[in-house]
């Protein structure tokens, strides 16, 4: 019995109107974002997809395979997603509903994210304030993970060798009835990250081994899903996650600095179902502790929210709510604490099968502020559909907006309580073609970003203002294939975004970045994936192109563009009694390319990487 | 010997005919850096992206980055001050290294790059650099291991000797066989005795003590308090204090230059809450005060080019990107503005 088939008969005919999503046979409703983000680009990974990464970091992820830039500092160092152009801290991160971004610094580092903890992950590009809350500017993040309903319990242990002399054990159990299905994870990961570069610090450019980068992760993620009754289902999570890093510092620097990073993670999701509608809970803790250099900061959210789903006919649905968010933080230099109440309301209607549309709206207070209520609206509209073929417009305009974090507010010395939120407004448009197994889409955006927040300094020390105002247009193009020829299966998908972000207002009116490209900002990314596969044995290869980018805005200086290639041969074939043994090999950076994502910071050359797992 | 960036081109002269220890190579052909402007771009921390820009004043060519031009590598290093002395250009960097150059075309004569912390300045003597350096920052982000460290080679190498000082060395000046420490933040002159590399003598200034210069074979010494600026002169027989005049000069950052009409013009800044900065005038043998001469925001570095009468403010934009050079007359009126690297910080008039 699955909660699908559960669900499909108790709700009869109209849970078809109910968008379900059928990656994991355990949703019964997908996630608002989904359901009401009509006109909006959207990626999703699915736990399958998610494999060929399970000893990587969601940074690595999204660095090849999505048009996101991911400002990379080092392996294993610091990892900052830019969305068409927006800062670390416009990307809203979700895990399981629960906001992530820490919020003392407003961010997630992307490299502390292993893929491995999560089941499902999708972005969605473009500001969606009303959709998903705060910091949804340039686009947002939902990671998942949860505990399926499968016909068996499974476990699964795996590890891998590297270069570098890094290695990461996976283990993996689940277990699953009737009404409950629990999974686990462990991992630990060690880096000690000894590859060489040529430091340009110094002399004569020698190839010099890094010595101060060793990265050791460890964690835990524990799901269970619980089927109460017939029409109500629990769901809560916990994840425990450590990290110790040694900071690689950038050429010509000799710093020994280390990071300690811990973060305990909790969400519960509670839901009833009714003929015509669903009632939701949900709530989550996040309690972070960062100590660098042995200076401590913590931070923790504790969420409680309600969320109710109504499908008055088959043509309207409605998804109204509220979120409670208590902040706290106790950093080395202040302590605060922090209310957030908002409530918002979506509304979606499907005239016919081939057009949809939405309307999204949010309201959020925070200590005695108000922000400006947040509006969002799409469409899709599938204008051509024949045999073996289909054509989709999709429209959006929304806006979004960023709390300023607690380190801009009261940071000492130069924190700013006068500080505004940040806001954008974003409009876009795609279409979609899909052809039997080929598939085509391009989107145009176009969005600007007010009272962005830059830290300046100010005589002896530094402090944030609402200053910075920037325009990031651009173009995001990806493809898709499938097809077969003799016994071999190929895969391919394709990708390429242009994107020009430039600032129209900055510190001053002869700020000599203004109508420039932003620091760090690639104008062209591509990618392309191809994977074959004969019956157990598959090869994958990866490519990447990254565009310049300026160090500054206005700095002639420039990073040069960078194309990286990954090669994966992998076979599952293998099996001793019940359990089977896939092998992996990966050889990432094939060409051995010497690259900088951050200036002066080396990236690791071609790398081996050796995986066995054992599956029961 | 020396010539700091703050300092003048005739200064320089001066300090080499009157200071030097070791003779110059007369035969060196002029080389395209060794006339015009240099100016100093910090860089960004975390970035490591300083680097310095050459201005050719008569035609105003602005060629960026002349340590990367020459040497085909990045600087990488924030750097903290440049030196000319014993015919090489020193660029030092506070996040670890001192890069040689040649100071005719920047072209690489060697380095120290490792053994130190967070070098601020150097001066030569006895055949062997002096590095003024922070040291390592404890757990509370103070330097209580702060040192002068030796390399006995003008040409750089490796950290021979650390000669502890007080906290916060910032500039040094050689007089003879002995060197001058500004200790910045304990509000001390300490003087080191260079062939014996052992501290000699400590003499207690007030405020903050952060540049020398040389006025006719006299060294001077500028400090700063919150509401005034003390110029100190020395025996230099003895290393006594000689003279203290003290100025209503408020809020001074530290950074000055020196007109050869000995005229000092100093930076200032407010701080909280209003951030505003300026420029102070100072004649050193005259009465015309001026302690808002110029006033503005975001003010980074300042330099004179005598030739021409022209004060050179540097901007660095909040170091969000390339900073704002900004040439005044000797009114205070605007004569040009150009851009120029990340955190322009100061100037070497050549």
């Amino acid at each position: 019995m699955i909660l699908l088939v559960w669900a499909f008969t108790f709700f009869g005919s109209d849970i078809q109107k109910i968008d379900t999503v059928g990656l994991q046979e355990i949703e019964v409703i997908s996630p608002a974002y989904e359901r009401f983000g009509q006109g909006q680009k959207s990626i999703k990974w699915s736990q399958k997809d998610l494999e060929a990464y399970q000893s990587r970091s969601l940074a690595d992820l999204l660095a090849d395979q999505s048009p996101v830039f991911i400002r990379s500092y080092g392996p294993g160092m610091l990892a900052s997603p830019s969305f068409r152009g927006s800062s670390a801290g416009h990307t809203a991160v979700f895990w399981n509903g629960i906001p992530l971004n820490s919020p003392s610094l407003g961010q997630s580092d992307f490299s502390l994210l292993p893929v491995f903890a999560i089941d499902q992950a999708s972005l969605q590009f473009g500001s969606s304030g009303a959709l998903l809350g705060n910091e949804a500017i340039g686009g947002s993040v939902n990671l998942k993970s949860q505990a399926g309903f499968q016909d068996k319990s499974s476990l699964l242990l795996s590890q891998e060798f590297s270069s570098f002399g890094n290695y990461q054990t996976n283990v993996k159990g689940r277990i699953s009835g009737k009404k409950l299905a629990l999974q686990s994870k462990i991992y630990h990961q060690f880096a000690a990250n000894k590859y060489p570069f040529r430091n340009l610090a110094l002399p004569g450019t020698p190839i010099q081994e890094q010595d101060h980068a060793q990265v050791i992760q460890k964690g835990i993620v524990t799901d269970l899903n619980w089927r109460i009754s017939d029409n109500k289902s629990l769901k809560t999570s916990i994840w425990l996650h450590q990290a110790e890093r040694e900071i690689q510092p950038p050429m010509g620097s000799s710093t020994q600095d280390f990071q300690e990073d811990q973060a305990l993670r909790w969400s519960m999701n509670y839901e009833v179902f009714k003929k015509k509608s669903t009632l939701a809970f949900q709530s989550g803790l996040v309690r972070e502790e960062l100590i660098f250099n042995g200076i401590e900061n913590n931070t923790s959210q504790f969420i409680l929210g309600g969320a109710w789903d109504y499908f008055p006919t088959e043509q309207l649905s409605f998804h109204s709510g509220a979120r409670i968010t208590l902040v706290k933080g106790d950093l080395s230099t202040y302590a605060a604490t922090d209310e957030r109440l908002e409530i918002f309301q979506s509304a979606k209607y499907s005239p016919t099968n081939r057009l949809s549309l939405s309307l999204n709206l949010r309201q959020l207070g925070y200590g005695d502020q108000l922000v400006p209520l947040i509006p969002g609206a799409g469409l899709d509209w599938t204008f051509l559909e024949q045999k073996n073929q289909s054509l989709e417009l999709k429209i959006s305009a929304g806006r979004g907006f960023k709390v300023p974090t607690l380190n801009d507010r009261f940071w000492s010395p130069g924190g700013n309580p006068e500080l505004l939120p940040e806001n954008s407004w974003n409009v876009e448009s795609g279409l979609h073609w899909k052809k039997n197994s080929f598939s085509q889409s391009l989107t145009f955006y176009s969005m600007n970003v007010d009272n962005w927040i830059i830290w300046l300094p100010q005589g002896s020390f530094w402090s944030p203002q609402n200053i910075r105002k920037v325009r990031s247009d651009g173009v995001e193009y990806q493809g898709s294939m499938k097809f077969k020829t003799g016994a071999v299966d190929w895969i391919s998908q394709w990708q390429y975004s242009l994107n020009r972000a430039v600032s129209l207002v900055g510190i001053s009116q002869n700020d000599p970045s203004l109508g420039k490209q932003i620091p760090y900002t690639p104008r062209h990314q591509a990618g392309l994936s191809l994977q074959a596969q004969v019956q157990r044995f598959s090869i994958q290869a990866q490519t990447n192109y990254t565009g310049e980018r300026k160090i500054t805005a206005d700095n002639p200086r420039t990073l040069s563009p960078f194309f990286l290639a990954d090669l994966g041969i992998s076979y599952t074939g293998f099996s001793i009694s019940k359990i089977q043994i896939p092998l992996q090999v990966r050889i990432q950076n094939l060409l051995n390319t010497q690259y900088q994502v951050i200036y002066l910071r080396p990236m690791p050359g071609r790398s081996i990487h050796f995986t066995i797992s054992f599956q029961l | 010997m020396k010539t700091k960036l703050l300092q003048l081109g005739q200064v320089f002269v001066s300090l080499l005919i009157l200071f030097s220890c070791i003779g110059n190579d007369p035969e060196r052909p002029l080389g395209e850096y060794d006339r015009g402007i240099l100016i100093m771009n910090e860089g960004s921390f975390g970035s490591n992206d300083g680097e310095v820009y050459h201005l050719n004043p008569s035609t105003n060519e602005l060629k960026p980055d002349i340590f990367e031009a020459a040497n085909g590598r990045p600087f990488a290093g924030l750097l903290e001050d440049m030196v000319n002395e014993d015919d090489k250009m020193y660029l030092i960097a506070n996040t670890g290294k001192v890069e040689i150059v040649n100071p005719g075309d920047f072209k690489s004569l060697g380095a120290v790059t490792s053994g130190l912390d967070q070098p601020r300045s150097l001066t030569v003597n006895s055949g062997k650099l002096f590095i003024s350096d922070y040291g390592p920052y404890d757990a509370n982000f103070n330097t209580p291991s702060s040192y002068i460290a030796v390399v006995r080679n003008t040409l750089g190498g490796t950290v021979s000797k650390k000669i502890a000082v007080s906290r916060k060395p910032e500039d040094l000046i050689s007089f003879g066989k002995f060197i001058l420490v500004a200790g910045s933040e304990e509000g001390k002159v300490e003087v080191i005795e260079a062939e014996k590399e052992e501290l000699v003598k400590s003499i207690e200034v007030e405020g903050n003590p952060s540049q020398f210069f040389e006025i006719d074979g006299k060294i001077y010494l500028f400090s700063s308090k919150a509401d005034k600026v003390v110029i100190y002169s020395f025996h230099l027989d003895n290393f006594t204090l000689a003279t203290s005049n003290w100025y209503p000069i408020a809020n001074a950052t530290g950074k000055i230059a020196l007109s050869n009409s000995n005229t000092l013009y100093i930076l200032t800044s407010s701080g909280w809450p209003n951030y505003e900065d300026g420029i102070g005038v100072l004649p050193l043998f005259g009465t015309s005060l001026q302690p808002k001469w110029y006033e503005g925001s975001g003010f980074y570095g300042i330099g004179i080019d005598s030739s021409k009468e022209e004060i050179y403010v540097a901007n660095a934009n909040g170091f969000q990107g390339n900073g704002t050079i900004t040439v005044l007359d000797k009114s205070g009126n605007t004569v040009r503005t150009f851009d120029v690297g990340r955190g322009p910080s100061g100037f070497m008039m050549k």
